[in-house]
């Protein structure tokens, strides 16, 4: 149903809708084509055309709604549509049945024609089978004769093979002489199949003449392949030729590279000849090009000649490059393997590179020869390998180095027990230090300049290597040193006790070396080495920034200025205990509390100027001299000076026991009121720092080792005789006076303190027996100096 | 480092050097002292940590015939302890008891409920048993070892077995284990010996000199930590004892006196006569097998182990004890005779 595009007034169409709703038999698809702007109108007439229309109920909406003449003007309306309805109706069958009739001749005219076509039909079927019938007579008639020519072709065929084969052992022959192996062998295999099928019955001699022949022709073959003085072409040939023979090609291959392989070794040797040339070289004189060019011509002969070897070889087998690369690759791997023995000893950057521009050489000379093998990258890589060793043996040299400038000096003492001096220990080792990194980066430096190609595609990897050296090999020092001093200090200890030995001391004094050579290194030669690598060894890069350069200065001065504090004060430390020792030996021995009257300074006091006197001696060869009283502020610990010496005197005069306790309750008065004196401040690297940083410290153990025992008043008086003494000889070799005078009266107080009867000596007395000892003293030094 | 301002202070009269906590008060924290005076009368403080934590309370005051070298409370009787004095010439040592209902009398009098006086040289130190109920005691003189069998109720003590080490050896102090009723480690002038109490026979020795105070992880077996003058302090796996398992730098002085903690193992207190007391804490040493110091110096031992230093002291410092009940507080007596308390709680989160 479709609505046509010519004009229809609503009413026309609305009577087509409903007579093709008719039509349909569904009459709710009827009105689904209408387009949508006549829908408005059909749905207010819908009423009247829907099947649920109802009569009563449209009139009575209708005379509801409308007026007479409303009601009039719609019958007329309604008149009038009924007839057009009618008219439409009419003209509609009208249209069906001419339609129908025009069908009805159409269908007529059809069934005429038809009628004459089956006559043609059979006609042609019957010429069609004529044709076949006549086709089938030909071919029977012609079949007989194929069959025989065919027969007669395949005997002839026949006959020529076996012609062929009887004829065979003379062509051979005839290929022998003319050397036309190749026509032979393909002839030979060209009638194996018939030798194998009938060789043992009819062909039997002809096979074995022909047999013969090829033996004589593999033979020739063979020769020809290892000839060396044939062509490379016709060396060739021959193995291909064998190869086709089925003659087993693998173990003539492997015979051959056994011969290569022989030869590399002849090659080794010489490159370790070379190398033993050069270090000899080194020895006779500057010269090393001239000295060392004979052996490296030689050298470079062979190698061509290898290399040559190896190219016909490829040539001859062509399938057997992999074992060639290997082969070639042994070589330049075992280059590198002497390289690397050779790295080992002590060499200079110079020797290195002169071995490796020899190995650099064969490789080219080879990789010409054999492309495949990649040798210059497998070289580059041994390369790295070497370089990374030789950085790390220079390294590992220079550490030797320093430690044995170290250790030497100390053994030496230990043999011969003689006076050594520190200075010199610590001299050296600066210089070792410092000339050593010198020299070591002068060495990088030329390799580095070096324009061999090998090297130049290594320089970032140099550079880095060597960064990264320097920052492990500082760090390996510092390993080294902290081992240097670490070694000795347990037996040190356990030793102490009994013997205060000589090697003791000197160990000592090569911890002072050492902080002293570690301040040296932060300052002076990391600051120097940064610079020098700044400029010649920036760059790099290989490891990627992320990781930040190889060579981290600051680290290294931290680490070093820590090792400094720690091995000086380990110093301080390790006189401080014998000097604790000794004082400890002092107020443990003896019954205190039944104690003889003093008659002359202890001779435990001279102890322990002594010991000062060769810490003192050792400190001025090691440090620098102090310029400036130590800071105040640096103090970490302190304690009250509770006594002013005035008072104390008079104090220790009143030997009224019954003061004592007055007297406490002063000292605690005091106490409040008297300013802190700094006992224990920084350290620092000078003289005075060091010295009475351990005067200080043995004063405060001396006077906890007053502080225990339990003294009579002659033990009490000693002591105070024993102070006295000390107090001029302290003062005069430490700097802060004032810390050592509070520090002694500590020491009488503390004894004091812990003394049943404390009666002070007579200032008299106390004088006479100082003025005693201090004349025994004189007598001494000049008879003893 | 802060200043000690944190502490609350006691003033004792007279100089002292040994402080212990009264373990078997569970009711408040309470230290006990005693002074160390030559030629006064000495006497011993009990004082009680106020429940604020703000002040420190003299419980009971106490007059005690001789100057305290050493001094031990009960772990299982709080008014038991046991001293070591010395009249100048001779050393005694005893155990005492406060008087019940001492509060309410006008000069109460210690009861001596024994003396242990059986030594010849100069008494050392005695050891109770440090976890519990336990009748038997330890005391040590330069030469010898004493086991104490201890009758409190009879108030008697007897000895049970004693081993003396000779002449040669000067023993300087003790520790009792924790851990092993029947093992005890003795100081000496070399080394630091193990003595197994039932045999009375060495057992484990550490070759090391100059150790003045030894303490026993009480966390953790086989855990040793002395002071050393001049080393500073050292802990020791018992297990290992050829090299400590770490060094902690000690002190500018001597390092005189070293306890750990008894509930966080890690936490080691040290008294010094640079008249500090330093908190420290140890690595975590379950696994490590730190040879020496120096050799190993990765960067995460770096960190500094020292927490804290109190430097609100006048003199060195001799006496230390941390508090059982309260394990955060610890006290410490200066030789003048100040006794400071103090609270770590501030470094415990930083663990």
């Amino acid at each position: 149903m479709r609505v046509d595009d010519l004009p229809m007034d609503d009413k026309a169409k609305r009577m087509r809708d409903l007579l093709s709703s008719f039509y349909s038999p569904d009459p709710s698809i009827s009105p689904s084509p209408d387009s949508p702007s006549s829908r408005p109108q059909q749905i207010t007439l819908d009423d009247i055309n829907s099947t649920s229309f109802d009569p009563d109920h449209y009139m009575n909406f209708l005379v509801e709604k409308s007026n007479l003449e409303g009601l009039l003007q719609r019958h007329v309306e309604m008149a009038a549509e009924i007839k057009n309805l009618d008219t439409d109706l009419q003209m509609l069958v009208y249209e069906n049945y001419n339609k129908f009739i025009s069908a009805t001749d159409t269908i007529k005219r059809m069934k005429t024609n038809i009628v004459g076509m089956e006559s043609n039909m059979e006609g042609l079927l019957e010429k069609i089978m004529s044709v076949q019938s006549r086709s089938d007579g030909v071919n029977t008639s012609l079949f007989e004769k194929r069959e025989h020519i065919e027969k007669l072709h395949r005997t002839y065929n026949l006959l020529r093979k076996v012609q062929f084969i009887f004829d065979l052992p003379v062509r051979l022959g005839k290929c022998i002489k003319s050397e036309a192996y190749a026509d032979a062998v393909r002839f030979y295999i060209g009638a194996m199949p018939i030798f194998k099928a009938y060789g043992d019955s009819s062909f039997q001699d002809c096979k074995q003449a022909s047999e013969e022949a090829m033996a004589i022709i593999i033979k020739n073959l063979q020769g020809k392949l290892f000839s060396d003085s044939e062509s490379i072409q016709a060396r060739a040939e021959a193995a291909v030729l064998l190869k086709q023979l089925d003659f087993p090609v693998e173990s003539l291959k492997a015979r051959l590279l056994e011969k290569l392989a022989q030869s590399l070794s002849n090659l080794q040797l010489k490159t370790k000849e070379l190398s033993n040339a050069s270090v000899d070289s080194k020895d006779s004189s500057k010269e090393e090009s001239i000295s060392c060019s004979e052996p490296a011509a030689a050298h470079e002969a062979s190698v061509r000649e290898f290399a040559e070897a190896l190219r016909a070889y490829c040539v001859i087998f062509p399938d057997s490059e992999n074992q060639l690369v290997k082969l070639a690759q042994d070589l330049v791997t075992k280059h590198f393997e002497t390289t690397g023995e050779y790295v080992k000893e002590r060499i200079c950057s110079a020797e290195l590179l002169r071995v490796l521009r020899v190995i650099w050489k064969d490789v080219l000379v080879m990789d010409e020869m054999l492309h495949e093998a990649a040798l210059p990258d497998y070289s580059l890589e041994a390369a790295k390998v070497a370089v990374k060793q030789y950085v790390a043996s220079r390294f590992s040299h220079l550490l030797h180095d320093i430690s044995d400038a170290l250790t030497k000096v100390h053994v030496r003492q230990k043999d011969g027990g003689k006076e050594y001096s520190l200075q010199v220990v610590l001299e050296t080792s600066k210089k070792a230090v410092l000339q050593g990194s010198m020299d070591v980066l002068l060495d990088f430096r030329q390799i580095l300049e070096d324009n061999l190609e090998l090297l130049v595609n290594l320089k970032d990897l140099i550079i880095d290597l060597v960064q990264e050296g320097f920052q492990d090999f500082f760090r390996a020092l510092d390993d080294h040193f902290l081992l240097l001093s670490g070694r000795n200090i347990s037996p040190s200890q356990d030793q102490g006790l009994t013997e205060g030995t000589q090697g003791d001391k000197a160990f000592a004094g090569l911890v002072l070396v050492l902080a002293q050579l570690s301040v040296f290194i932060e300052q002076t030669a990391i600051p120097r080495i940064t610079e020098e690598i700044a400029a010649s060894f920036s760059g790099g890069g290989v490891r990627g920034y992320e990781n930040g350069p190889a060579f981290v200065p600051g680290e290294i001065c931290r680490i070093f200025r820590s090792a400094g504090e720690k091995f000086l004060n380990r110093y301080i430390k390790m006189r401080t205990q014998r000097i604790s020792l000794l004082l400890k030996k002092r107020f443990t021995t003896p019954n205190w509390i039944k104690h003889k009257e003093p008659r002359e300074v202890h001779m435990f006091v001279d102890l322990f100027l002594q010991e000062l006197g060769a810490i003192g001696r050792e400190v001025k060869q090691i440090l620098p001299q102090g310029l400036r009283r130590h800071r105040r502020n640096d103090s970490n610990g302190s304690s009250a000076s509770s006594r002013s010496n005035p008072l104390r005197e008079e104090k220790l005069t009143q030997s009224n026991t019954q003061r004592a306790r007055s007297q406490l309750l002063e000292t605690h008065l005091a106490k409040l009121f008297k300013q802190k004196v700094e006992i224990f401040t920084k350290v620092e690297y000078t003289q005075d720092s060091v010295v009475s940083t351990i005067v200080k410290l043995s004063l405060k153990s001396l006077q906890e080792f007053v502080r225990l025992p339990t003294f009579n008043r002659s033990g009490f008086q000693q002591i105070q005789l024993d102070i006295q003494f000390l107090r001029t000889p302290l003062k005069e070799t430490v700097e802060d006076e004032a810390a050592v005078d509070f520090l002694l009266d500590e020491v009488i107080v503390g004894a004091s303190e812990r003394c049943l009867d404390p009666i002070p000596l007579e200032p008299p007395i106390l004088d006479k027996l100082i003025q005693a000892k201090l004349a025994k003293t004189r007598d001494q030094i000049p008879s003893a100096s | 480092m802060q200043g000690g301002s944190s502490g609350i202070g006691y003033g004792l009269k007279y100089q002292a050097r040994c402080i212990s906590d009264v373990k078997a008060d569970t009711d408040h924290t309470s230290f006990i002292t005693g002074t160390l005076s030559l030629k006064e009368e000495n006497e011993v403080h009990l004082i009680r940590v106020s429940s604020g934590g703000t002040e420190l309370i003299c419980e009971g005051l106490f007059s005690h015939p001789n100057e305290i070298w050493d001094l031990a409370s009960c772990p299982f009787d709080q008014r038991i302890f046991s001293t070591v004095y010395s009249s100048g010439e001779s050393y005694g040592a005893a155990i005492w008891q406060i008087p019940e209902l001492y509060g309410e009398l006008n000069s109460p009098q210690l009861e001596r409920i024994t003396s242990l006086d059986a030594h010849v040289g100069k008494i050392k130190c005695i050891l109770w048993w440090p976890s519990g109920r336990h009748d038997k005691l330890i005391s040590i003189d330069e030469e010898t070892l004493f086991l104490w069998s201890l009758d409190c109720s009879k108030k008697t003590a007897q000895v049970q077995s004693k081993e003396s080490v000779g002449m040669l050896h000067n023993l300087s102090g003790g520790a009792w284990d924790p851990h092993d009723v029947n093992a005890v480690a003795a100081t000496y002038e070399s080394a630091i010996q193990v003595w197994d109490l039932r045999t009375m026979k060495k057992t484990n020795s550490i070759e090391r000199g100059h150790v003045r105070n030894i303490d026993y992880n009480p966390k953790k077996k086989h855990i040793l930590v002395t002071a050393e003058d001049e080393s500073g302090i050292n802990i020791w796996d018992l297990r290992k004892p050829k090299v400590p398992i770490q060094e902690l730098p000690g002190h500018t002085h001597w390092t005189w006196a070293v306890k750990c903690n008894p509930e966080y193992d890690r936490l080691i207190l040290s008294a010094g006569t640079d008249s500090n007391v330093n908190l420290w804490l140890a690595s975590p040493s379950s696994s490590d097998d730190i040879t020496s110091e120096g050799l190993v110096d990765s960067p995460t031992r770096r960190l500094n182990p020292l927490l804290n230093s109190y430097s609100d002291y006048e003199d060195s410092v001799y006496g230390l004890a941390w508090s059982i009940r309260e394990p955060w507080i610890f006290a410490s007596l200066s030789y003048d005779g100040r006794v400071v308390v103090e609270t770590v709680k501030p470094f415990l989160s930083r663990k």
